[in-house]
């Protein structure tokens, strides 16, 4: 054995990041034609009608819920909370995906997700949007919601500090916030590479406003590296913190099945699950209908298929340390709570949530699966069913029957509950159609920094400058530094 | 072997101090059992069980993160595998180790005690619980994690070797197929160990999170225990000239992650129970909120998360081996005092009887003393082998000058 370190030719076995034959005007040209494209295509046009048919759903179910009160839905004493919540809950574990691939993989070095970024924030924006609207006409006075801020009021009235709805409010407002300056700061440079490339003058003063004078100048470069890097920063603990005190909504009562101290791990990571599902189920269609295959590869969508896989685990481990505590405990009602949930009225639900999110996902330890663009479908479908069941059955089965068997009443959703549920999926997908069609849903400029024509040779630029740093060049502080 | 990165010659020494170390706490750790009056058996078995826990849990830690790091595939692994490779070895040791538990199984839990000479409440529960708590299951289920934990410690010990022997470019490959199915394993099998255990010395506590909070702890002792082991071998060549301050700031900030984790989860645990406020929970809590206990948590939450937090924010210090060994240093300090008030106000009955100040120092002798055992297995395994994996494809990458910090 030679001594010393071996340079072995080592290949990396993974497929690129990016399509070979890429430059920067064919990158450019590649992601901004989908805006710039004169008209609309038909498949477009039919899906966003469809999407907007369900959207029109819902401003119908909500003009009939305020004029009505929140009667018109199914639920009831004990069962107070069921599709309202579950539905908040939902949409917002599905935002998680984006400010995860933004966030925290940008802070892990993860280049891949360069490609993947913008749309996947788009959709914690439109899935944040949708969340917000449950517990917000949930009030049933959605004109006196703002009563959730503690604001100074002649009453002497504030919001109950100690409880996790309350931070709630907080915690999902910052969240929105935050999402959207991060949406849109990355945003800029791609704005002004619009600006300069439309032909018409009106499409040249839209995204000149939306690029605030953005010239590509290497201070604003560096000011923006900096600002990214501050609000990637600060989004990764709000991913953590956001489902966190959404799962402290539960575990801070008593109720069995709602009081577990997994809860907090354990639905950051159904919300990652859930929204890496969300981000392929729209991500793979588009894909193939816009020819981005070069952009998205299949290096992307194998790794998001581990982190799905990854988290999954997570989940269905709490599921198992639930059902063993359940019996563990010795307690009544938590033993009570794991019969009931398995073999009770509802236990068909328990037994699909298991299917859709333990068993089908664990097709994903096949490399072949992981290859196929069909069976991933095929599985983050199941899995988009999954994560909802699972809320199903923490909520509503938790509630329904409780401690008192003599208040124990079952719980049937009404054509209102099912109509303001896929009217916030058409509502998402309307503006999904939109973002698409309006906006470059792919950083065009993160694209261009893995093409090889980006990458500095560093002995070169020392050989030019004789080892003075190049002019106008300055270090780009890292995160973690 | 490759030669060039052999082990230094002195390590023997290191070992041998370790030894030494180890054998003055043995002689403490004897004194304290002698004197403690006419529970000497009991007090040995308690004080055997904390040091057992924390001395596994570098076994464990060790073996975790060796699977994350194949399966990151990450150049930074590179440097810490022989090191990590050693410390899993090491479980071969603890499952020898293990026969004094099975042993003093009375002086530990309650569960194995005669149901008649328990009140009513605790009987109910020992009858309940007698399915899964019983010494023959219990010894049944150490043997099935231990299978588990050494069955993946030495298959990946294999596809190491194969490595290093072969230039065996698909080993890598092989071992990370093992990772993923395997952590799962492994994670399993730690959780349900921390219940045998810990969790069981007390015969109605339960909290789900219990697993993982465990896993993120032995995180935190690992990657404090990594630290010291790359500044011992950093002192000396040929590894003087390997590390660089980016192989212990990688190691900073999972430190730093480690510690927001385990903050995070031993939190949520809090605040959830303390909500809840259930005769079935809070009680456990509560002998934790008396007495001397109440300042040994808040010493928790400060030195275990706060004070390391703020300084390990810092890229100065996560840079600067001198001062990061510091923290990792009040960090294995914390380790033992966080088992500490995880296992022993459970002999204290609920106040029956307190822990006095000698009882204290004989169950850090004894962590001490087991700890010279640990450490010379440990340092033994690692004389065996180079300390880099020479033929792996990323080492060239892992010790490239400078790099993307």
């Amino acid at each position: 054995m030679a001594d010393g370190i071996q340079k072995h030719e080592y290949v990396d076995p993974r497929p690129p990041v990016l399509g070979p034959g890429h430059d920067l005007r064919s990158v450019t040209s590649k992601i901004a034609d989908i805006v710039f494209m004169r008209g609309f295509q038909k498949g477009w046009v039919f899906g966003f009608a469809v999407a907007f048919l369900g959207a029109l759903m819902l401003f119908n179910t909500i003009a009939y819920l305020v004029l009505k009160g929140i009667g018109i839905w199914g639920n009831n004493i004990p069962v107070g909370w069921a599709f309202d919540i579950i539905n908040f809950v939902w949409w917002i574990g599905i935002g998680h995906a984006g400010t995860l691939i933004s966030a925290i993989l940008l802070l892990l070095r993860q280049s891949w997700r360069n490609s993947i970024n913008r749309f996947a924030e788009a959709m914690t924006l439109f899935a944040v949007a949708c969340a917000g609207l449950f517990p917000a006409l949930h009030t049933g006075r959605p004109w006196m919601d703002y009563y959730l801020f503690p604001l100074p009021n002649t009453m002497g009235m504030w919001p109950n500090f100690r409880s996790p709805l309350m931070w709630d409010v907080f915690a999902v407002s910052t969240y929105a916030t935050v999402s959207a300056l991060f949406w849109f700061l990355g945003l800029v440079p791609d704005f002004a590479t619009m600006r300069d490339t439309a032909k018409h003058k009106w499409q040249k003063v839209i995204f000149g406003m939306l690029s605030m004078g953005w010239r590509g100048d290497a201070r604003h470069w560096s000011r923006y590296e900096t600002a990214y890097l501050l609000l990637a920063g600060l989004s990764t603990p709000l991913v953590l913190s956001v489902h966190t005190i959404v799962s402290f909504d539960f575990s801070i009562g008593i109720v069995p099945g709602w009081h577990a101290t997994i809860f907090p791990p354990y639905f950051v990571a159904g919300a990652v699950y859930a929204g890496f599902a969300m981000v392929l189920t729209i991500g793979i269609p588009v894909r193939k209908f816009y020819h981005l295959e070069d952009f998205i590869t299949v290096r992307h969508i194998r790794n998001m298929c581990k982190v799905m896989l990854t988290t999954g685990l997570i989940v269905c481990y709490g599921y198992a340390l639930e059902a063993f505590f359940g019996w563990y405990s010795g307690n009544t009602y938590e033993l009570f709570m794991m019969k009931n949930r398995m073999f009770g009225p509802y236990g068909y639900m328990y037994w699909l949530l298991i299917l859709c999110n333990f068993l089908v996902p664990q097709l994903l330890w096949f490399k072949k699966m992981r290859d196929s663009l069909f069976w991933i479908f095929v599985v983050c479908m199941f899995i988009n069913v999954g994560m909802w069941l699972e809320r199903f059955v923490i909520i509503v089965m938790s509630l329904n029957r409780d401690f008192l068997p003599s208040s124990w009443r079952m719980y049937r959703p009404t054509v209102f509950d099912f109509s303001m549920f896929f009217g916030t999926i058409g509502f998402f997908l309307t503006l999904m159609f939109l973002f698409i069609r309006f906006v470059p849903m792919i950083p065009i400029f993160e694209i261009k920094v893995m093409l090889p024509e980006a990458k500095v040779d560093e002995h070169k630029v020392e050989e030019l400058t004789k080892g003075k740093a190049p002019v106008g060049v300055t270090p780009v502080p890292q995160f973690g530094d | 072997m490759n030669t060039k990165y052999a082990a230094p010659a002195d390590l023997g020494k290191i070992q041998g101090i370790a030894f030494g170390l180890g054998l003055l706490g043995l002689i403490g750790w004897v004194i304290g059992v002698v004197m403690s009056g006419g529970h000497a058996k009991d007090t040995f078995f308690q004080t055997y069980l904390v040091a057992y826990v924390f001395w596994i849990g570098i076994s464990l830690g060790c073996l975790g993160l060796l699977m994350i790091q194949y399966l990151g595939g990450a150049s930074w692994g590179l440097v810490i595998r022989r090191p990590l490779e050693a410390a899993a070895h090491t479980l071969v040791l603890m499952l020898v180790l293990f026969v004094p538990i099975i042993v003093g199984l009375h002086s530990l839990y309650e569960w194995s005690h005669d149901p008649s000479t328990l009140s009513e409440a605790a009987r109910k529960m020992v009858e309940h619980k007698k399915v899964w708590l019983n010494p023959t299951a219990f010894a049944v289920r150490t043997a099935v994690y231990f299978a588990i934990w050494l069955g993946l410690a030495f298959t990946l010990r294999k596809f190491s070797r194969q490595q290093d022997e072969n230039a065996d470019m698909g080993a890598v490959q092989r071992a990370q197929n093992w990772s993923g199915p395997g952590f799962l394993f492994y994670g399993l099998a730690v959780t349900f160990a921390a219940i045998d255990w810990i969790m069981s010395l007390d015969l109605e506590w339960f909290s789900t999170i219990f697993g993982m909070l465990t896993i993120a702890g032995q995180g935190v002792l690992s990657i404090a225990f990594l630290i010291w082991i790359l500044v011992i071998l950093g002192k000396r060549e040929p590894m003087a000239h390997v590390y660089q301050p980016k192989h212990f700031h990688d190691l900073g900030k999972l430190q730093l992650a480690l510690v927001m984790v385990w903050a995070y989860f031993s939190f949520s645990q809090l605040l959830i129970i303390w909500a809840g406020n259930l005769p079935e929970e809070i009680p456990w809590y509560l002998e934790r909120f008396k007495g001397p206990w109440r300042y040994i948590g808040m010493a928790l939450i400060f030195l275990h998360f706060l004070l390391p937090f703020l300084l390990l924010l810092s890229r100065d210090l996560k840079r600067d081996a001198r001062r990061l060994k510091l923290v990792a240093a009040l960090l294995i300090v914390m380790r033992i005092v966080d088992l500490l008030w995880l296992i022993v106000p459970e002999f204290e009955h609920g106040g029956q009887h307190h822990t006095s100040p000698a009882g204290y120092v004989t169950y850090v002798a004894a962590v001490i003393g087991l700890g010279g055992i640990w450490l010379g297995w440990f340092f033994w395994q690692l004389r065996q082998r180079a300390l880099l994996p020479y033929n792996d494809p990323q080492l060239h990458e892992a010790l490239a000058a400078g790099g993307h910090h």
